[in-house]
């Protein structure tokens, strides 16, 4: 049904036309301009807070938000240590952004890496490498992170390294199930029997062929490894004490909960747009580049 | 004979994947950190306390030694000693917790399946409703809620203002398992009737589909033995390949509810510092994610026949 739909649009002449594709992005704005202000407060985090984040004042703990009965000098209240919940939301942005900006393309760019050399060569090595690629599944990024945190403690980077060992596999897994088929196809045999090396054909037919995927991939991979992050530091096993996460916000406001929603409710709710947003995104653009890959998740 | 070389040859997987796994345990728990610097106090120990510790634990030989004999005792059922509590086996204390894990687990599992696949299937039957517009608008709030946060939601709604369950623990049988179930199975949840629903939708497109109701079954029968038969073969596949994922979040939820299973005993045992607890605990879970998966393959071949004929 909404397939008939689409075709029907293409078909539509004129300034009907137009209109009917300009609508096509209303859908993409919204999420787009979420993701713009999540930008902006994790860069400028120091310029637009109100107060030193990890700043303890318990004169004013649990203050309530302004919409619920409280005062301008804390705009999103306070928690039990009379944190400045605002100010640690931006802070945690932040944090968010420097996960996901460095596991996101770094797992793509080693996950692709892999998946085409495996669909490539084949044979036992394409074989060995998909072994390891099944690894991710049978060791859960938590357990991972458990382990690091339980030998050298909690910490930033424990959570990239480890974002970035779980999150590429699905890349590779995704690449080179693109890689077999496309290797069949007649244009990269025609490359090959005129004797184009290996990482030729992978760089100007198989890269080129795969990049749909990998941009779709990346978009839902964000919302992923922010709840994954958001997960470890809920679990004390991602992000120190001391540092603005969202998650760690969440693990230390539940002791509150029953008296203050605010330090728990706030953190959830952003994480929850966050996510939202990135999935939204993504499904926006798979459906645009690609809606064979509907099933992907 | 050809399932019995397609059992072996993916039992050699399994193997492959857990020494893996058991190496990959070893080899970052000797390099990255160490382990007398983890578990002994910094400022109360000795010189000669920390020769003895490492005599006990085997850290006074070669790196391959202690990889060798690490090996050997794990094939001996030895999984080390924990470091708390008057020298426990660690093995018993995880297998004192794995069943209350395992409970956890196949509750969210079938809370996930009872619920996703009729709203699946109804969804793609009447595609493009009200219903099936909801369906497809809590799945995608579903997907992007942290399960954690939902929990202590739960939490505060059912259990503290409503009294209706147990703010934790397990000592209320069914009725402490119901909210911790659905935290964790919301996402399988929504992951199933995404798959459900975009299978059925596909099947109920194909030929033997037209022909099925051509010949005039029932269309009770058409969506049944026809329709859903197919659309849950890859709800399987899926179910299989995401048991990392939901071991994963067992220790998450775990941890909200004070649920005592695995999961939890391996975040308190990071807390009390006792590294073979730890250590022991993921070999464990690694080693009964690759168990199930292969578990899984092996059955799959007799759920889908095309596999069968496929292989001949």
């Amino acid at each position: 049904m909404a397939a008939g739909t689409a075709d029907a649009v293409e078909f539509q002449p004129g300034m009907r036309h137009r209109r009917i594709r300009w609508r096509r992005y209303i859908g993409l704005s919204i999420p787009a301009l979420i993701a713009l202000v999540v930008i902006i407060a994790g860069v400028f985090a120091e310029l637009l807070q109100t107060h030193d984040p990890e700043f303890i004042d318990l004169a004013a703990r649990l203050a309530p938000p302004v919409f619920d009965g409280g005062t301008w000098a804390h705009p999103l209240g306070t928690d039990e240590l009379g944190r400045d919940i605002y100010s640690r939301l931006l802070h945690g942005a932040r944090v968010s952004l420097i996960v996901v900006g460095i596991v996101v393309p770094g797992a793509a760019l080693f996950g692709t890496l892999i998946g085409l050399v495996s669909g490539w060569v084949g044979g036992m090595t394409g074989q060995i490498l998909m072994r390891v690629v099944d690894l991710q599944l049978a060791l859960p990024a938590i357990l991972f992170a458990v382990l690091m945190a339980s030998l050298v403690g909690p910490s930033l980077t424990n959570v990239i390294v480890i974002l970035l060992f779980w999150t590429w596999p699905s890349y590779s897994r995704l690449v080179r199930a693109d890689v077999l088929s496309l290797r069949e196809r007649d244009f990269v045999t025609a490359s090959r029997s005129v004797g184009a090396a290996p990482w030729w054909i992978m760089r100007k037919h198989l890269l080129p062929n795969v990049l749909n995927t990998i941009v779709i991939v990346m978009t839902l991979e964000v919302a992923l490894v922010v709840l994954a992050e958001a997960a470890l530091s809920f679990l004390s096993v991602g992000v120190p004490p001391g540092t603005s996460s969202w998650g760690r916000m969440i693990t230390e406001g539940r002791d509150t909960m029953n008296v203050a929603w605010w330090p728990i409710w706030l953190p959830g709710l952003t994480l929850l747009i966050i996510s939202l947003t990135g999935n939204l995104m993504g499904d926006w653009l798979r459906d645009a580049l690609d809606p064979r890959l509907r099933n992907l998740r | 004979m050809q399932f019995w070389s397609y059992l072996i040859i993916r039992l050699i997987q399994a193997i492959f994947v857990t020494l893996l796994v058991v190496t990959i345990v070893f080899v970052v728990s000797r390099t990255v950190g160490n382990p007398e610097e983890t578990m002994l106090p910094p400022l109360t120990t000795t010189p000669e306390d920390k020769e003895r510790f490492r005599e006990l634990l085997g850290l006074n030989h070669a790196l391959h030694v202690q990889y060798g004999n690490f090996l050997l005792d794990l094939l001996q059922g030895d999984f080390g000693t924990s470091w708390r509590g008057g020298g426990t086996s660690t093995l018993d204390a995880i297998g004192d917790r794995a069943l209350n894990t395992v409970k956890l687990g196949v509750a969210g599992v079938v809370f996930a399946l009872a619920l996703a696949v009729p709203l699946g299937i109804i969804a793609a039957l009447r595609r493009g409703t009200t219903l099936d517009w909801l369906a497809r608008f809590v799945a995608v709030i579903g997907q992007a809620t942290p399960s954690f946060w939902l929990g202590l939601m739960m939490i505060f709604f059912f259990s503290v203002q409503l009294g209706w369950f147990p703010t934790g623990g397990a000592k209320e049988g069914f009725r402490s398992l119901i909210l911790p179930a659905i935290a964790l199975g919301l996402f399988e949840l929504v992951a199933i009737m995404r798959l459900t629903r975009s299978g059925m939708i596909e099947v109920m497109d194909t030929d033997f589909v037209r022909t099925a109701r051509a010949k005039g079954l029932s269309e009770r029968t058409v969506i049944w033995r026809h329709g859903v038969r197919h659309a849950l073969l890859p709800v399987v596949t899926m179910l299989g390949l995401s048991l990392g994922r939901l071991i994963g979040g067992t220790v998450i939820i775990e941890m909200v509810f004070a649920w005592p299973g695995v999961g939890r005993l391996i975040i308190d045992s990071i807390l009390k510092n006792d590294f073979p607890m730890v250590q022991a605990a993921i070999i464990v879970l690694a080693a009964s994610i690759a168990l199930v998966n292969l578990f899984v393959d092996v059955s799959y071949r007799f759920i889908d026949p095309r596999i069968r004929a496929g292989a001949a």
